[in-house]
């Protein structure tokens, strides 16, 4: 996702991983992972479309 | 390039006379300056109207989609490559047309022109490398080189890529060229500084869709932007919507923009949206070695795998 | 005020990275619940709008697994 970074979106914030259903502990490892970068990175505000939503 | 002018009208007329094909899709003289619009000469008496010279900047592989008849279509540089890539994606067929081939030495940005006028412009004519410009009653000519369009003073692909007829003798390709400057530029920024940048590049959008509508490479029946259910992307110019429409549009190049500048071009408010799709072109550049259109053979980088495609962003 | 906790729109494939997920659960690992799991059928389901769809709805993360 180059251009997410290129149009300013933290690269830190979208992951792709590659797991097989055999490695539940290499899931535990990147959820953590994950997780640890995108809280680094504080609450996401720039995309976010801030009106109200239409139900 | 206006001798190019009774070469095409020689190919085109005498392709319509023996009929092996029903149609050629030129340019005519639109009714504003700079502002050549698509002719189709069915009948060798249109071909009259037929004329070639730097204000031909719309890609004509836009009205191939889906043909069914047999087609003559004059193509730059740009056009070629786009006609292949519909080719490669069987939006038609090789044999449905004749290509005439224009080698071409650049298109003027007419967006760039307007600013330097503060008069409505007139008239603007050419006369090899200068331009001819008259506004307010006032004639100042304009050397053609420094008017060029932004893609075309990069292009490195001005002759056509195939053809069955050439209107002209192949132009030099231009050699040290800085493709991507303006993309480093954007990369070297920080990511407040390139969502910043993006922000003021966007934000007179009105969301025309006439970027859409001249790129030859969006012809999906539904297109993202008109899906209600679900929404991808709000109708209104909301900053967001906008970066999503730009966004989505940008994606669904890669890979496949030759970077012609047709978007730009179109665009009534003179957005660069170019900066999006270059660098895709860019990454597939670098990435894939792939520029698109190149090739009638070749499958497309996101189309095919190899075993070495570049995977480092995958954990 | 508790610490602000993200929230991480996960793509997983049923047949990869969903099952390690039921694995992992299955055998009682612990792992952070800022994740929302959307199960989909092979990530080749994934599209570039998914990931923006996300982001506009306020997520502060986007992760795809295969």
């Amino acid at each position: 996702m180059n251009l997410m970074e290129h149009m300013g979106i933290e690269s830190d914030r979208i992951h792709f991983s590659w797991i097989s259903s055999a490695e539940s502990t290499k899931f535990v490892k990147v959820v953590k992972e994950v997780t640890e970068k995108v809280k680094a990175l504080g609450p996401q505000q720039h995309f976010k479309k801030n009106d109200a939503k239409v139900a | 390039m206006l001798d190019y002018i009774d070469k095409i009208k020689e190919i085109s007329e005498r392709l319509l006379k023996d009929c092996s094909v029903e149609m050629v899709i030129g340019f005519r003289k639109g009714t504003l300056p700079m502002m050549n619009e698509p002719c189709f000469a069915r009948t060798p008496e249109d071909v009259g109207q037929f004329v070639w010279d730097s204000n031909c900047g719309i890609n004509l592989a836009n009205y191939l989609t889906d043909r069914k008849e047999r087609i003559g279509i004059v193509a730059k540089g740009c056009d070629t490559r786009n006609i292949a890539t519909h080719i490669i994606e069987n939006k038609i067929s090789r044999e449905q047309l004749v290509v005439i081939g224009v080698p071409c030495k650049g298109m003027i940005d007419k967006h760039k022109i307007a600013t330097l006028f503060a008069d409505e412009i007139q008239t603007v004519t050419e006369n090899g490398e200068k331009i001819l410009v008259t506004a307010g009653g006032k004639e100042t000519p304009l050397n053609k080189s420094d008017v060029l369009q932004k893609n075309c003073a990069v292009c490195t692909h001005r002759n056509p890529v195939f053809y069955d007829e050439l209107a002209a003798e192949k132009v030099e390709e231009q050699q040290d060229v800085d493709r991507y400057a303006d993309v480093q530029e954007i990369e070297a920024m920080d990511t407040q500084e390139k969502w910043d940048y993006f922000e003021s590049l966007l934000s007179p959008c009105i969301r025309c869709y006439a970027c859409k509508n001249a790129c030859p490479l969006c012809y999906c029946p539904t297109c993202f932007v008109d899906e209600a259910k679900p929404q991808w992307v709000g109708k209104g110019q909301d900053p967001t919507d906008v970066r999503t429409f730009h966004f989505l549009r940008a994606f669904h190049c890669a890979g496949r923009c030759t970077d012609c500048g047709a978007c730009e071009r179109a665009c009534p408010v003179g957005i660069n949206m170019r900066v999006f799709t270059k660098k895709l072109e860019k990454d597939c550049f670098e990435q894939f070695g792939w520029e698109a259109g190149m090739s009638l053979d070749e499958r497309p980088p996101l189309d095919t795998y190899r075993p070495n495609d570049p995977n480092d962003f995958i954990k | 005020m508790s610490e602000w906790e993200p929230k991480i729109v996960s793509f997983l494939c049923n047949w990869c990275s969903y099952g390690a997920a039921d694995l992992a659960g299955v055998s009682r690992m612990e792992y952070p619940s800022n994740i929302r799991v959307i199960r989909i059928p092979c990530t080749g389901r994934m599209s570039p709008k998914f990931a923006l769809a996300a982001l506009r709805e306020g997520a502060d993360g986007v992760w795809v697994s295969g």
